[in-house]
């Protein structure tokens, strides 16, 4: 179905290939997980599917494509849309009208068919899709996931042979992401349609793929074939497969089900006993850095958060999670001044926020919004960090010497580049770093693991840690549970506004199905929520 | 409900009509019908706009009022006297001018009322799906331009508080280099990537069939013709005659060729709305006022329509044939009623 044959691909000024004698096969009615970290060229072997590279980017191509027969770079995207569907990370980004029906019927339109025929392709895919309830409703008031299946019907509308899909669950919360990827496996399943998707979070999609193609980075060979075997050759995988690695469990499970198998084998090999200690005890509530009292807050008398009341102290970590719109971004608008809750109260250290300037609050308040690329215009990396201190009147007396927050970020290599050119990443590094040079007390992160892969993720955390120790307080909004589990103290739970629960994050995260993370469910009961915790829990000594 | 294409007349003869008296009783008149008709006919879409067009009035009216009391010294009725010196304004301010500004305020608020009641009645897609074949692509792309409006307006509040938090604040123009940078990059990038989805949707298709050689020929010959003629209809007025005929036939070729090279585009259109008795009806209504505005009708008196509060003010008339041709008007409003009636 697909072929790729030595295939080597440079964008136009680039000093490097991004794919590199990639030889490859793909057969019809596959579901193909692409993995691999920033930059490495997923989204670059994706686009040559279509023939968007090199027909939009330019560059130089060598070597050749073939989907189902035809050659992208020959023909192009306009007429390979016909054989290959594709999906964006964004969905919002690919819209061209306003509502669900039209924005289905839009590529069918493109292709001049009957009307007659595009009628029965659109109830096509919407039924398919389980669209049909939303065919008239105005794009912009659907939720994330309903979104991101809109975009996917209209990519299908078509019928193309092959659904090729960039990140498209990277911006929903883990119950819209099951949404679209359970929608995904009815296609693959029921259709037979060829499925290829990227993704960092393996963990969400390995249980229903085929093959899995890793792109591990310039210099090292591309690895392609059942999950199973390239999954032991990838160095960082999701917690189950680093848990299987670790233990020995073969085949690895792809599972949670065939994991739960293995974990009790293991328990009983190992002879372990729950003994009831918990290794991820309640956390002592250090002093007090941020009270939200009683907050609320309306958009145009429409409620958004009700009575919203947390703490976060000093070097704590309090994770805020909930779905898309549930009010996690509002109520860090409200902390730092963005938006006037109707009531309620903010301190920090005691003293009251409401009312203040943003400019004032962000001196001791670093706030990292959900898009740092929105934060960034200089034209170097180190003139990102003087642009703050030059707004805050600090340039004299910085808190921190921009070198050693720069060393500190991982960055002091790139002080001089152009932070726009950087790794998905390394940007966020840079936001992260151009509201942290006046070494606020308190961080608020807006999902700030988006599009990151498993190293900036660790890189992150262990950044956050180190914070932590000299007392900074995080508040860190994230759909990440496996993040959740490994950095924070503490847990709040938003639903519609409110706080359904908060918690130490061992309590919380197990309460919740949706928000288990993958150890917790292999070892009910235990308390354990990462690698570490089962290892240690184990007493598992790899000799 | 209405076909977009009777939408738009009614705009155009509410429009018309609006411009074509100055009796504040007619105005008024239009303007509770074009209320009407948007508060029948827009449904639930957004109730708050309905009472848009008297928060407009509010502002309008006492400001045309002021402006044309000080400026216009006329009438008969003094109400008090500006000193001569001042520039402009010095002069006696009369309550017929105060009247006469009011009556322009009306006018705009009625005009303004119109075109809000056609914005809410009207979806744009609707619209762009009536700009013919030829042009389907640029229709496209006012669509895209029309929607990427609010979606521009979100990126740059996003950009202003993104700066905001790292201690931003603008005072003076230099201080917009922070928001316009990542403004005009975001935008670039966000347009590339619609760019980049529309092709892998087929957009784009019809473009890269050329038109036929006879088709580009003919439409050069009937701008030559255009040109030609309007020259001459400049330079020789003794051909005035024949100048207008050039043109003319200079157009019809033009249309024709629009036409032409509509036939080859194999663009189709998923919503198809079909004339229905419902818009006849519409159009009818119409054409009644229309008629009674612009024709000499026996029974009616056309002098009603051009009411001056000048010298002294007195009671506008009103002539009940003009006042019920009015309410052709109202017609969308009675069907939109009678449909939800129907619905219920």
């Amino acid at each position: 179905m697909i072929h790729f044959d030595h295939l080597t691909y440079t964008y136009p000024d680039a000093p490097y290939a991004t794919l590199t004698e990639l030889t490859l096969d793909i057969a019809e009615g596959e579901f193909v997980l692409v993995a691999g970290p920033s930059g490495a060229g997923k989204s670059t072997l994706l686009r040559c599917l279509n023939g968007l590279v090199p027909h939009f980017t330019g560059g130089i191509l060598n070597g050749s494509i073939s989907v189902a027969g035809l050659d992208p770079v020959i023909e192009g995207p306009r007429l390979l849309s016909r054989i290959a569907g594709f999906v964006f990370q964004d969905p919002e980004a690919q819209f061209v009208v306003d509502r669900v029906e039209d924005e289905v019927a839009f590529a069918l339109e493109n292709a001049g068919l009957p009307p007659a025929d595009m009628r029965v392709r659109v109830e096509e895919v919407l039924h398919v899709l389980d669209l049909t309830p939303l065919r008239d409703r105005e794009l912009e008031t659907l939720s994330g996931g309903e979104k991101q299946r809109v975009a996917i019907a209209a990519a299908l509308a078509l019928r193309p042979r092959v659904l090729v899909l960039d990140e498209p669950t990277s911006q929903l919360d883990p119950q819209s992401a099951q949404e679209v990827l359970g929608a995904l496996v009815r296609l693959n399943r029921d259709l037979g349609l060829t499925i290829i998707l990227a993704e960092h979070r393996l963990e969400r999609v390995l249980s229903h793929i085929d093959r899995l193609i890793c792109l591990p980075g310039p210099d090292k060979p591309v690895l392609s074939g059942p999950p199973g075997p390239v999954l032991h050759q990838m160095d960082l995988t999701p917690p189950l497969i680093a848990l299987g690695k670790e233990l020995g469990w073969e085949p690895l499970p792809l599972t949670i089900e065939r994991g739960q198998a293995f974990a009790k084998e293991t328990v009983a090999a190992l002879g372990f006993q729950a003994s009831g200690q918990n290794p991820n005890p309640e956390p002592l509530k250090p002093e007090t850095l941020l009270q939200v009292k009683d907050l609320s807050f309306d958009y145009d008398g429409t409620p958004a958060l009700h009575d919203i009341s947390l703490t976060v102290g000093a070097g704590e970590l309090v994770a805020m999670m909930g779905r898309n719109g549930s009010g996690k971004t509002t109520l860090l608008r409200c902390i730092v001044g963005l938006l006037s809750p109707r009531q309620g109260e903010i301190l920090l250290e005691g003293e009251s926020l409401v009312g203040q300037e943003t400019a004032d609050i962000c001196c001791d308040i670093g706030y990292l919004p959900q898009e740092p690329d929105a934060l960034l215009f200089a034209d170097t990396i180190a003139d990102e960090l003087a642009v703050t201190l030059r707004n805050h009147g600090l340039v004299d007396s910085p808190p921190i010497a921009p070198a050693d927050l720069l060393a500190r970020l991982g960055l002091d290599d790139l002080t001089t580049s152009y932070p726009r050119d950087l790794s998905v990443g390394q940007r966020q590094r840079v936001a992260l770093g151009a509201v942290t040079i006046t070494r606020p007390r308190l961080l608020l992160l807006d999902e700030p693991t988006r599009g990151m892969d498993y190293p900036a993720k660790r890189e992150l955390v262990r950044l956050l840690r180190e914070w932590q120790a000299e007392g900074t307080g995080v508040l860190l909004v994230t759909h990440d549970v496996e993040l959740v589990a490994q950095a924070a103290d503490w847990v709040v739970v938003l639903d519609q506004g409110e706080v359904v629960a908060a918690g130490p994050s061992a309590t919380v995260l197990t309460a919740s199905p949706l928000l288990v993370p993958q150890v917790a469910r292999l070892f009910p009961g235990t308390g354990w929520l990462t690698v570490d915790d089962a290892l240690t829990g184990l007493n598992f000594d790899p000799a | 409900m209405l076909d977009a294409r009777g939408w738009l007349l009614w705009a155009l003869v509410a429009l018309v009509a609006a411009s074509s008296t100055r009796n504040p009783l007619y105005v008024v008149l239009l303007l509770l019908i074009a209320m009407i008709v948007g508060g029948v006919c827009a449904g639930d879409r957004d109730r708050r706009a309905i009472m848009s067009p008297l928060r407009f009035a509010v502002v309008a009216i006492p400001l045309a009022a002021l402006f044309n009391g000080l400026t216009a010294h006329l009438g008969d009725t003094v109400l008090f006297h500006l000193p001569d010196w001042l520039p402009l304004v010095g002069g006696s301010v009369t309550l017929e001018a105060l009247i006469f500004g009011a009556m322009n305020g009306l006018t705009l608020t009625t005009i303004f009322s119109g075109f809000t009641t056609f914005n809410r009645v009207t979806p744009l897609r609707d619209l762009v799906r009536l700009t013919p074949r030829a042009f389907h692509e640029a229709g496209v792309v006012l669509s895209i331009a029309l929607t990427f409006i609010p979606q521009t307006t979100r990126s740059l509040n996003r950009i202003r508080e993104a700066q905001a938090v790292r201690g931003h604040r603008v005072r003076g123009l230099r201080d917009w280099l922070p928001i316009v940078v990542p403004f005009l990059i975001s935008g670039l990038e966000r347009s590339m990537g619609l760019a980049e989805a529309m092709v892998s949707r087929g957009y784009g298709a019809i473009s890269d069939q050329a038109q036929p050689p006879r088709t580009q020929r003919l439409l050069v010959l009937g701008l030559f013709l255009l040109l030609a003629g309007w020259l001459a209809l400049l330079f020789l007025p003794t051909w005035k005659g024949i100048a207008v005929g050039v043109m003319i036939l200079g157009a019809g070729i033009i249309v024709g060729v629009v036409w032409l090279a509509g036939r080859t585009v194999s663009h189709t259109a998923y919503r198809i709305h079909h004339w229905t008795a419902r818009d006849t009806f519409a159009a009818l209504g119409c054409g009644l006022t229309l008629a009674v505005i612009l024709l000499p009708l026996p029974l009616m008196d056309r002098g009603t329509l051009y009411y001056s509060p000048y010298p002294r003010l007195t009671l506008p008339p009103f002539d009940l044939f003009i006042g019920l041709g009015l309410l052709g008007l109202v017609v969308p409003a009675v069907i939109g009623a009678a449909h939800r009636v129907d619905q219920t």
